[in-house]
């Protein structure tokens, strides 16, 4: 017990007490680099999705094209709950979440016997089969190309899920899902997927079960896609049949190699610069900033294949004056 | 140290000045407020400064890209003519625009990209509220994204002026109080259409239906069949074809192989462009079937869009328009020559009803005298005009939709037309009467008049 707290101390208070403050004191400081009330509580859910993304990709080396699967599943059973149960959104979010996890149970065990870009492919058709039947064959219950409308506004035992209290809300929520991933992290079970990423033929010959560390780690970050599905939907109580198209998936995929692939902080970092360049400094830039975004992502991936976190680790060596 | 022994030291008057101070400056808001006490602040009212904000917010990408241009076209003329007079001020009837802005403030706005897709739009709506303050906005077109933004506009408590829509969910089953709707709808279509295409092509005809998959596409084809089989066709087959699509071979072959006469193009934008230069040129239209020449329909019909599909292919067809700049009424003309001064063309139906919805939220406004949104919303509920080109027209307080004219129009000949834009002739003005229908039609609730 003891041990356990002293290491809490040692290596989680400071970054998790850091990423605590920054972001509950987004609302203050957030206007004075041109963000808007609402964007704020967008970015957090985007971090949420993507540290679960960067557990996957950075930590186990898998490369999902098909995530918005388990973000879109999440975010429509949130929806049709609360239409059709109740605008409370607590039995909405615990449905919705669990069936992202039973989705990714499924989709994991068919796909994760493949790797590279085998996995990425089989991920891919997963996902856009889940889209084409929300858009067709499912039309009568998801709304189709409307998207599920009519939603009521969302309601946690008689307090109105709006503004701030959505903000909150969702902060709480990023805190501890990141605390959660560090000790992931450290844990046995989080050198298992770095092992995997290293060699996984290795690994199964040692005796390691490496199918079911991988399913494992499948699902684990498709609880996070769920929780932010579940979570946009309290944000904004509509369900667009855009969250489980390949679009989504993308999105994830470029925030998280932009902030950096490897470390928890990178695909945070990557997914608050996607949303702010798309909703703050495309303004400035005008029809021209689509263009400018993957000039952006080119010369990252070029330059700095390690992403913005390569980049700040660069920096601080060059100011450090220490040569290697 | 010297700082500490000066505060310390207050004098009786120091104290006096101080607290006159604050409660001068406790009692300034409530000063400069006051107005704001009787009508509680919902969405982005009370709006501050000397200045309001509009969005608008169209697609500038995707299928409906080309409809988007002109829209924004429209919506520029509309806040240049609010703030400087002009245009259809000179009009409308009845006006309380007085052409130096919208209650004494000028109107500026700021524009976004639904990329036709409705999160899109959604999310471009929000930046609207959230960042830029809108006190309105306005765009389209695609009913998915008009139904998506209608209901934002009821949480978020801002009046949306949709533009192009045409489904008939819009005011059906998805009507919002705070979503207006001036373009007509699926069902007038059917209705204005049907017995004008029994009249040219025999009541004995036999349809095969290629219909966009989402809303509109679905409320479209419904209308058509319903009013079409009251004249006694018959409905072959429909196939939903994805917004999407830009190669129809594959349908039109379904249709070819079909026994229908008749081919029904339930698509709008660069998807109808498409469709129809393709059945084309497949041969449909001197194709001969149960004895009969097969013809083609467009319900939905814009200049822009027969523009794209060029003026060989769209000769003798039938649909129907919201507005041609070919009218000839007052309020037609001014536009129409306003637009045609500043772009060197004249206006599509797009631009029009784009123009005439910020005109009439404009209008709205002045009628109550202020911004708060429930009382704009009772001054357009009901709401009698004329001299904006579609007739008497009434917005319905029930439901939202105009009550208005619309037109049957055929594709015009190349021999005929007096230039490129000359595309579309006036078969029929269908008056308002004879395409209303009762509010009960379509199932839906407005909902609240204070955004919950």
């Amino acid at each position: 017990m003891s041990s356990a707290n002293s290491a809490f101390y040692k290596k989680d208070l400071l970054p998790v007490a850091t990423f605590a403050v920054v972001l509950l004191t987004m609302p203050f400081w957030f206007k004075f680099i041109g963000g808007y009330s609402g964007l704020d509580t967008k970015i957090v859910i985007w971090i949420i999705f993507a540290i679960g993304f960067g557990i996957l990709l950075g930590y186990m080396g898998f490369l999902s094209f098909g995530h918005a699967a388990f973000f879109g599943t999440s975010a429509y059973f949130t929806g049709l709950m609360l239409l059709h149960f109740s605008a409370n959104i607590l039995p909405a979010m615990v449905v919705g979440i669990i069936s992202g996890i039973i989705m990714a149970f499924i989709i994991g065990f068919l796909t994760l016997k493949r790797t590279g870009i085998y996995f990425s492919i089989l991920t891919l058709a997963f996902g856009e089969m889940l889209h084409s039947m929300v858009l067709s064959t499912l039309q009568d219950y998801t709304g189709g190309d409307n998207g599920l409308t009519g939603l009521p506004t969302p309601m946690l035992f008689g307090l109105k899920m709006q503004g701030d209290n959505v903000f909150y809300l969702t902060v709480i929520v990023a805190i501890v899902m990141y605390y959660i991933a560090r000790r992931i992290i450290r844990s046995p079970f989080g050198l298992m997927l770095k092992a995997i990423k290293s060699n996984q033929v290795r690994l199964e010959y040692t005796g390691v079960n490496v199918a079911r560390y991988k399913l494992l780690g499948f699902v684990i970050s498709a609880v996070y896609a769920s929780v932010a599905g579940s979570l946009m939907i309290v944000y904004e109580p509509y369900v667009a049949s855009e969250f489980l198209s390949w679009h989504l998936s993308g999105h994830i995929v470029i925030m998280t190699v932009l902030g950096g692939v490897g470390t928890l902080f990178g695909p945070m970092l990557g997914a608050a610069f996607m949303l702010y360049f798309e909703n703050v400094l495309s303004v400035t830039m005008g029809e021209q900033w689509l263009l400018i975004l993957g000039a952006v992502f080119m010369l990252t991936v070029i330059f700095l294949p390690g992403g913005f976190v390569e980049g700040g680790s660069k920096i601080k060596k060059k100011l450090m004056g220490g040569d290697e | 140290m010297t700082d500490k022994k000066e505060k310390k030291i207050w004098t009786r008057r120091d104290v006096l000045k101080a607290s006159v101070g604050v409660a001068v400056a406790s009692a300034t808001p409530m000063f400069f407020m006051k107005d704001a006490w009787a009508e509680e602040a919902i969405g982005n009212y009370p709006v501050k400064g000397s200045t309001v904000k509009f969005g608008f917010n169209v697609p500038q990408t995707g299928a409906y890209a080309d409809e988007g241009a002109d829209e924004l076209r429209g919506y520029k003329l509309a806040v240049e003519h609010l703030n400087n007079g002009g245009g259809m001020l000179e009009t409308l009837k009845p006006s309380s625009l007085k052409g130096n802005g919208v209650l004494g403030k000028k109107v500026e706005y700021v524009t976004g990209d639904t990329q036709t897709n409705p999160d899109a739009a959604r999310t471009s709506a929000r930046r609207m509220i959230d960042r830029d303050g809108v006190i309105m906005w306005s765009g389209g077109s695609s009913s998915a994204t008009a139904i998506a933004q209608q209901y934002l506009a009821q949480e978020k408590g801002v009046i949306f002026m949709s533009a192009l829509t045409h489904s008939n969910d819009t005011t059906g089953k998805d009507k919002r109080r705070y979503g207006f709707r001036y373009f007509f709808n699926a069902h007038m279509t059917g209705k204005a259409l049907a017995p004008v295409l029994s009249k040219a092509y025999g009541k004995d005809r036999r349809a095969f239906h290629l219909s966009a998959d989402y809303s509109w596409g679905h409320t479209q084809f419904e209308s058509m069949k319903d009013f079409t089989e009251k004249e006694g066709w018959t409905t072959v087959q429909n196939i939903m074809t994805p917004l999407k699509s830009t190669d129809f071979s594959a349908f039109l072959t379904a249709v070819l192989n079909s026994d229908a006469d008749v081919l029904v193009l339930n698509h709008y934008g660069k998807n109808m462009v498409n469709s129809l230069s393709q059945a084309v040129s497949f041969g449909m239209r001197e194709l001969q079937k149960n004895g009969k020449t097969m013809e083609i329909v467009i319900p939905l019909y814009s200049r822009l869009m027969a523009q794209g599909a060029g003026i060989d292919n769209v000769e003798g067809v039938y649909g129907t328009t919201s507005w041609t700049w070919k009218q000839k009424d007052a309020g037609s003309q001014v536009f129409t020559n306003a637009f045609t001064k500043v772009h060197g063309f004249p206006p599509s139906q797009a631009a029009h009803v784009a123009y005439c919805q910020t005109l009439l939220y404009a209008n709205a406004c002045e009628m109550a005298g202020t911004f708060y949104p429930p009382a704009v919303i009772k001054a357009l509920e009901d709401f009698k005009f004329s001299g904006t080109g579609t007739g008497d027209t009434l917005y319905r307080g029930e439901d939202h939709q105009c009550m208005r004219d619309i037109l049957v129009v055929q594709g015009n000949s190349k021999a005929k037309s007096s230039g490129k834009y000359d595309l579309l002739n006036i078969h029929a003005t269908v008056k308002a009467d004879a395409v209303a229908y009762p509010v009960s039609t379509f199932k839906g609730e407005l909902g609240p008049y204070k955004p919950a």
